[in-house]
């Protein structure tokens, strides 16, 4: 953005003063929404490198997003979902969970919050209900074991929870999933995001590792699915693994971004398997990532996740760098393979 | 009256009788009656009278009171005279003499005054003396009340007796106060010479017994107390110097058994030369100033300190040396130090546990142990590394077969030949070699009753395994031919279905690397058999085609996969064993050998890996078990059998990958999970590090699984 493009791109300013929890930027500007331990949730102009809002909750901010520019919802740690309204600075609980809330999506198709919870449930919620969690709350689904990770795409939901299950749900019809998986990477799943084309979705555990997966439950479509290796670190012969904490998919070419507690961002080709590109190293873990919604920003959350405990680490930032097509853009593929 | 002034009177008279005339013939002229005549001349008659009488009365006066100046007189002087203790001589010498009074009184004068005089310079002698004794007194400081009868002079008693009384008694006083005074001086010169000894201020030890002592005044304090104190303090003094000077001895000796100890140079030594050179002395000796200061055994005693660290540090530093050397021997004899591992740690010896000597000794002992040990083992070490070596040069062979390219003449092709050449014969020999070490060892272990270990690991199961090893791979070999044949058979059948031959054995060529982990520096590698068991799987997977047909050989050879995976799960044991984890959650995990850049996710490993899993951590959930129980629900396709549907995913082989320049993109590495040991985060349950960071604890009714 700036005449000098620095390495990591730019940092923006008031940061948060604790962990970096998610990030996202909005789907009609270049507003970047940030949640954080440190019980906020600010809203940026990633352009401008400008802070427009800040709310404070209860306890530490798990999640949040967009409802549209004006509005966002956040899932927070004192258990309480909350509509944000930006212009006003206002905030309703739109309900509660039993245990604090982990993850957040606003699905434009059927105009609904999902919220999941370590209280090993999946709450949806209608927020242009009246005020009231009796009102607004459409639906709480049980899930095998606490909530990590959610995507949305279309009518899809992926739900990812403690115990390596995978929950596939369509909005349509939420009574059971629509399919039950186990996470084939054999650790603890991180993240989860879907594929923009809505074929299938990206599942990352904390052991360095990728499983590209699909919806299609037949032969052919389960023989594409592969998992990879990235965000490792080879020493003296051993190989050090970092948890894969983030996902983005690239809105445009469908490449996708992983970010890992080893400060590197990494960008993939999934269908050619090859990676594309690698960042410079970011000064601790990568918490959380955004592509902004032409894809020519992205958003990077260096922040500790605390994945070796409470111990001394680097300030948290938030760096909006320029994406450059030749970083994102798939490249054919030398030979044509023959398995696809 | 005229009887008494013979000539006078007669004068008189004869003027008195002129004036009677004279008053006759007055009286005749006048014709004065003869009465009046009569009482004129008695009257005259009677104040002539009265006129003598009081001239008589006068000096009758006069003459007591000279008598009585006399006597007075003449009582002084007797009263002084007795005082000064002399004889009153010319007392009453005048007594019968007739000589008039006022001689008298002019005599005894003069006596008088010269008696008084006499009196006054005596009793000035008498106030001298008793002043002086006095003072005496007051200063040695006798209670002067008992003499208090001397201070009041006796007036009546001047005499010469008693003034030499006096004199003697302030003789004797003043010699006692010069035995005191001495007494005095004696102890303040010990006590000086103490003071300076020890470095202490003898002004401030003085003053503080008696201000006066301390040489600024004049007099000094000589009263018995004083001198009682004196005592006291030298006493006292004397008892620190004798403690001090025992310490400094003590710490001499030290000294200068250290010095002795480590060859201290003379140059060293020289500056506590006065710390050493009163080792034996007594304690009267010892009179150099300051030798005992407080501040001189301070500096003498951090000498011995510095010089014990010194001694302590090299003690260490010999220890070590001798550890080194040991380990060293034991290495180069290939032994483990194990049994010698007796803590011979220096912090035993700095706690003071061990004695350093004690330890040396036994570390020498070791040593010479060690090396007679070693020496007793030379004989078999040498056939051990030759042993070793053959291996190594098996194995490179075996490498070497499986290069499909090896006669590719290349620059250095004949050098490569000619190693195999040589190789092969000295793989022929290995046998031999295994039976000639196997008997040596049996013998070694039976002459010494131990077993004959290298690197710690008995050498006679080393060689047990490398037979082992061999025969599996023997086995093995055997194995792929018949696989061989069989896949010969099954093209055959395709060829006779869909009229193509599909190319042969494509992957089968690349992967059958059957490892025999020559060198026993990775005799717990796996790699060799865990490609085996890929091997054997895609051979199986390839052949799915014709499942029906071959549904039980198929079988067998799933069995035969998974047993030999099982087979080489001890292994993984071992290797993983190997691995370190960090309390964290980022893990250091081997990657394993010879991976293929890109293999599907292939469900059939998935579960291999799971078992796998399963086996190694017993303790986890049993929700993450083999996911077979589970896939069937998760599926909705038809496939019933769990068989069916391992054998059925990965049917196509992927192909490798041509290398891209990795500046600009990189291949993925996709390969599915080698048997890598899972983490459990908690004891049982797992948290993300979101919820460990909450501090998020799963209430206790939710523990059970909801499904």
């Amino acid at each position: 953005m700036t005449a000098v493009p620095q390495v990591a791109g730019q940092e923006l300013e008031s940061p948060p003063s604790d962990g970096i929890s998610n990030l996202r930027f909005s789907n009609h500007s270049d507003h970047l929404l940030v949640s954080s331990w440190d019980k906020s949730v600010r809203l940026y102009d990633a352009s401008a490198n400008l802070l427009r809002g800040e709310f404070m909750h209860g306890g530490p901010v798990l999640d949040c997003c967009f409802h549209d520019d004006s509005s966002g919802f956040s899932a927070s740690a004192d258990n309480t979902v909350r509509r944000l309204v930006f212009n006003y600075g206002r905030e309703d609980i739109l309900g509660r969970h039993d245990a604090p809330v982990r993850c957040i999506e606003y699905s434009y198709a059927t105009g609904q919050v999902i919220t999941g919870s370590w209280d090993k449930t999946l709450k949806c919620w209608d927020p242009r209900g009246a005020n009231g969690p009796d009102r607004s709350l459409v639906g709480t689904y049980t899930q095998p074991e606490r909530v990590y990770s959610l995507s949305l795409v279309g009518n899809r939901l992926v739900v990812a929870t403690a115990g390596r299950h995978v929950n596939v749900y369509d909005l349509r019809n939420m009574s059971q999933p629509e399919q039950r998986r186990e996470s084939s990477l054999k650790y603890q799943t991180r993240c989860v995001r879907c594929y923009p084309n809505g074929t299938g979705y990206a599942l990352s555990s904390v052991e360095g590792r990728v499983a590209m997966e699909f919806f299609d439950v037949s032969e052919a479509g389960q023989a594409k699915k592969y998992a990879f290796k990235c965000h490792r670190k080879s020493e003296a012969g051993r190989d050090i693994v970092y948890p894969v904490n983030a996902i983005a998919f690239h809105p445009i070419y469908g490449t996708f971004a992983t970010g890992g507690c080893d400060g590197y961002v990494n960008v993939w080709d999934g269908n050619n398997k090859k990676r594309l590109y690698q960042y410079s190293k970011y000064p601790t873990s990568v918490a959380a990532l955004s592509f902004s919604r032409d894809g020519r920003l992205l958003a990077v959350a260096s922040s500790y996740t605390y994945e070796e405990g409470d111990k001394p680490h680097e300030p948290d930032g938030i760096f909006v760098r320029s994406v450059n097509e030749v970083e994102v853009k798939p490249k054919p593929k030398a030979y044509p393979n023959p398995t696809t | 009256m005229y009887n008494h002034h013979n000539d006078p009177p007669s004068h008189m008279e004869t003027t008195c009788g002129s004036l009677l005339s004279e008053l006759q013939k007055i009286w005749d002229e006048v014709g004065e009656p003869d009465v009046e005549r009569d009482t004129m001349l008695l009257e005259l008659e009677q104040e002539c009278l009265e006129a003598y009488r009081r001239k008589v009365d006068q000096a009758n006066r006069c003459r007591a009171q000279m008598r009585q100046a006399v006597a007075d007189s003449e009582a002084e002087l007797a009263y002084l005279c007795a005082a000064l203790g002399e004889r009153p001589v010319h007392i009453r010498k005048f007594e019968q003499s007739t000589a008039s009074l006022k001689k008298e009184l002019e005599l005894i004068t003069p006596q008088l005054d010269e008696m008084r005089k006499r009196k006054n310079e005596r009793r000035r002698q008498f106030v001298e003396i008793l002043d002086q004794i006095h003072n005496i007194s007051k200063e040695l400081c006798r209670s002067t009340e008992d003499n208090l009868f001397t201070m009041a002079i006796d007036e009546s008693d001047l005499s010469l007796k008693q003034l030499e009384e006096l004199q003697r008694q302030s003789v004797t006083l003043q010699k006692e106060k010069g035995d005191r005074l001495k007494q005095v001086l004696d102890h303040l010169n010990t006590l000086e010479s103490l003071c300076l000894v020890l470095g202490t201020d003898f002004k401030h030890t003085v003053s503080e017994i008696h201000p006066t002592l301390d040489g600024s005044s004049s007099t000094k304090n000589i009263s018995v107390d004083t001198i009682e104190r004196l005592a006291a303090a030298i006493c006292s003094l004397k008892e620190v110097k004798i403690q001090r000077m025992q310490r400094l001895q003590d710490l001499a000796t030290t000294m200068v058994e250290l010095w002795c100890l480590m060859d201290t140079p003379i140059q060293e030594q020289q500056k506590f030369q006065n710390v050493t050179q009163n080792i034996g002395a007594s304690e009267d000796e010892i009179s150099e100033p300051n030798i005992l200061s407080l501040e001189f055994i301070n500096f003498a005693e951090a000498e011995v300190l510095r010089l014990q660290q010194i001694k302590s540090s090299k003690i260490k530093e010999v220890l070590l040396k001798k550890k080194l050397d040991l380990e060293e021997l034991c290495r180069t004899a290939h032994m483990v130090a194990k049994a010698h591992a007796q803590d011979y740690s220096v912090e035993a010896v700095e706690c003071g546990a061990l004695d350093p000597s004690y330890l040396l000794e036994q570390i020498e002992l070791q040593i010479s142990k060690v090396k007679e040990e070693a020496f007793s083992r030379t004989d078999i070490l040498e056939k051990i590394e030759k042993w070793l070596a053959a291996c190594e040069e098996e194995c490179w062979l075996e490498e070497y077969n499986r290069d499909d390219n090896r006669y590719n003449a290349g620059r250095g092709t004949h050098l490569i030949l000619k190693r195999a050449e040589k190789a092969r014969a000295l793989v022929n020999k290995i046998p031999a070699m295994v039976e000639t070490l196997t008997a040596k060892a049996r013998t070694w272990e039976k002459e010494r009753g131990v077993e004959f270990s290298y690197d710690g690991v008995r050498l006679l199961s080393m060689l047990e395994q490398y037979s082992v090893l061999k025969q599996e791979k023997e086995q093995e070999r055997q194995r792929q031919r018949d696989q061989k044949r069989l896949q010969g058979l099954l093209i055959a059948e395709q060829e006779a279905l869909f009229g193509s031959k599909p190319s042969p054995t494509k992957s089968g060529k690349k992967v059958s690397r059957p490892s025999m982990g020559g060198s026993y520096n990775n005799r717990f590698s796996l790699g060799g058999a865990m490609l085996q068991i890929a091997n054997a799987e895609k051979i199986g997977h390839s052949s799915s085609i014709l499942k029906k047909s071959n549904r039980v050989k198929q079988q067998t050879f799933q069995n035969q996969s998974l047993s030999s995976a099982k087979r080489n799960l001890d292994a993984t044991g071992l290797a993983g064993k190997q691995h370190s984890f960090n309390s964290s959650n980022t893990q250091e995990i081997k990657s394993a050998p010879l991976r293929k850049p890109l293999s599907p996710v292939s469900s059939a490993l998935l579960s291999n890996v799971n078992i796998q899993n399963g086996i190694r951590t017993e303790h986890e959930p049993l929700k993450r078990t083999p996911p077979n129980s589970k896939t069937p629900e998760a599926t909705p396709t038809k496939e019933i059998s769990v068989v069916d549907e391992e054998i059925s995913t990965p049917r196509t082989m992927p192909i490798p990958m041509p290398p891209t320049p990795s500046t600009v993109s990189v291949a993925m590495q996709t390969a599915m999970t080698p048997a890598t040991p899972c983490f459990p985060l908690g004891e049982d349950i797992e948290f993300s590090f979101e919820e460990s960071r909450f501090g998020f604890v799963l209430p206790k009714t939710n523990l059970k699984p909801l499904d």
